[in-house]
């Protein structure tokens, strides 16, 4: 995916989950591939259900929707797990597998991409050290505080260097230093490794380097605004 | 202790199985090393005035395997013992020939009609006896018991299909957030079930381990051998191993296919 290539294209898009209560409905926008991207709006507004659609879990149930040139609108189970290896997702509610310690659950993408065992463990203890959690590798999820929970979130969306992050409010339960370690993580991959970043959040931080867009959701609708 | 209520609901219907399996192989087993028993057992006396050949017999019945005459001076002797005078010299060239006739198998009642009167077809054979064993019985109530297992085998089959799929069913709902998770990281499917299916090899090992076990033990007892009445009928332990290939084998097959049926039937998440 080339630098001014759209990586993601909403045409019409038209969201929901009961039918006829539309979410996200007359939306057309775009998002360039190694851009950052911030979505704003209300609660409520539909921001999570926006994310939903783009890693698949909620399919368009009217406009057109592509990612990486691939249409989510009818794709098969196996092409998006395909597709949902270039993700990196961290979820609101983090989504972390409890049984699982830390460790192995930031190396989940790595397994599923196949690294071999010394590969995984390298880049699992490099990135629990940038979220700031060494020490804390076999600690189980439940044994987290929420803020530490989020941030093995982060460190899981980051492992496989995917090509695009999806990031649902990163920073919602964080105090201002660690939310800086999290900026900081997502601007570095933006610049240095040219990942498109997409962030929901209730508030764009004012001090952020690299250069962004914002879009804005209100009575379902998705605008660009800057 | 909630994990092994789960493994032990798994592994009964998979022991009852694999148990219904082995008891119908091993019935299987025990008839056709009877079979080749009985027919070395059995024989049919053939009364002739003209000498027979094996190849002549065989080309009016394949299924005849051998055939011995019996000495004629066997037959004098035994009549000198009983005190018949007689010229024995002349005697001999009147005697007709005695032939015991043995086939390659265990015939059935019918086939053994059959087989007499093909053989009073034969130019000159004027009796042909049969002497059943008291064994024949018991070969009788093997067919039978081999029978009920198969309509058995059927039952258990099904109920405990249903059981294992029951199972999986209360594991896959039990894994289903975990698997969830990993499918939104794009893991393929063997994936998400691997954790399933190496609990269901764990409990086909130890439903097969225990199968195994209760085999040799009921096989070890003297008991099988006074009632079958035959000394070299043995089911050897490397026997009853080979067939515990075969049970595993079934077993990881049931399982997997399971839980392929119940990932299927769960609503799509990827
Ligand atoms: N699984 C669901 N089934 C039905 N309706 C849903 C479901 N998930 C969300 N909704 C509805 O969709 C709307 C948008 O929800 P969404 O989670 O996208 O909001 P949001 O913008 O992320 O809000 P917040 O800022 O509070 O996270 C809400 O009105 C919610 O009730
Ligand atoms: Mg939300």
């Amino acid at each position: 995916m080339s630098r001014e290539k759209n990586v993601i294209i909403a045409k019409d898009l038209y969201l929901e989950y009961k039918k006829d209560v539309p979410i996200i409905k007359d939306s057309t926008f775009s998002i360039k591939s190694g851009s950052f991207v911030f979505i704003t709006g209300p609660s409520g507004s539909g921001k999570s259900t926006l994310l939903k659609s783009f890693y698949g879990e909620l399919k368009p149930k009217g406009g057109n929707l592509q990612i990486g040139g691939v249409s989510l609108n009818d794709i098969k189970s196996s092409k998006l797990a395909f597709l949902r290896k270039y993700l990196g997702i961290i979820f609101q509610d983090y989504k972390l597998i409890k049984e699982w310690t830390v460790e192995k659950n930031v190396m989940l993408p790595l397994l599923i991409a196949g690294y071999s065992k010394d590969v995984c463990e390298a880049q699992t203890k490099r990135l629990l050290k940038h979220v700031r959690l060494s020490g804390k590798e076999n600690y189980y999820p439940l044994e987290l505080s929420g803020g530490e929970q989020q941030r093995v979130a982060m460190a899981r969306a980051l492992a496989h260097n995917p090509v695009i992050i999806l990031a649902d409010e990163p920073t919602g339960n964080l105090d201002e230093y660690s939310s800086r370690v999290i900026w900081n993580l997502l601007e570095g991959a933006n610049e240095q490794l040219g990942t498109t970043v997409v962030v929901v959040t209730h508030s764009i931080p004012n001090n952020l380097k690299v250069p962004f867009k914002h879009f804005y959701i209100e009575n379902g609708t998705v605008y660009e605004i800057s | 202790m909630r994990s092994l209520k789960n493994h032990i609901s798994l592994i009964i219907p998979l022991f009852a199985i694999l148990f219904a399996v082995e008891f119908y192989f091993i019935i299987s087993k025990i008839i056709s090393e009877y079979e080749v028993n009985l027919s070395k057992d059995y024989s049919i006396i053939v009364v002739s005035k003209k000498p027979l050949t094996l190849p002549e017999l065989k080309a009016v019945e394949p299924d005849i395997a051998l055939i011995q005459e019996v000495d004629s001076d066997l037959i004098i002797k035994r009549l000198k013992q009983n005190g018949v005078d007689v010229n024995y010299e002349e005697l001999k060239n009147f005697l007709p020939h005695f032939y015991k006739v043995y086939l390659s198998s265990f015939p059935s009642a019918d086939m053994l009609e059959h087989i007499k009167q093909v053989l009073r077809g034969i130019d000159g054979v004027t009796r042909v006896e049969t002497f059943t064993k008291v064994h024949e019985k018991m070969y009788h109530f093997l067919i039978f018991l081999k029978k009920i297992s198969k309509f058995f085998l059927g039952i258990i089959f099904v109920t405990s299909i249903m059981l294992v799929f029951k199972q999986i069913e209360i594991w896959n709902l039990e894994h289903s957030e975990r698997m969830y998770i990993m499918a939104l990281f794009g893991a393929p499917l063997w994936m998400r079930n691997a954790i399933l299916i190496k609990l269901s090899v764990i409990d086909t090992v130890i439903s097969t381990i225990l199968v195994y076990l209760i085999y040799s033990y009921l096989l070890s007892t003297k008991y099988l051998k006074e009632l079958l009445g035959f000394e070299n009928i043995t089911i050897s332990s490397q026997d009853l191993l080979k067939d515990m290939g075969w049970l595993f084998a079934l077993g990881i097959l049931i399982s997997v296919v399971n839980v392929l049926i119940v990932s299927w039937r769960q609503p799509k998440i990827a």
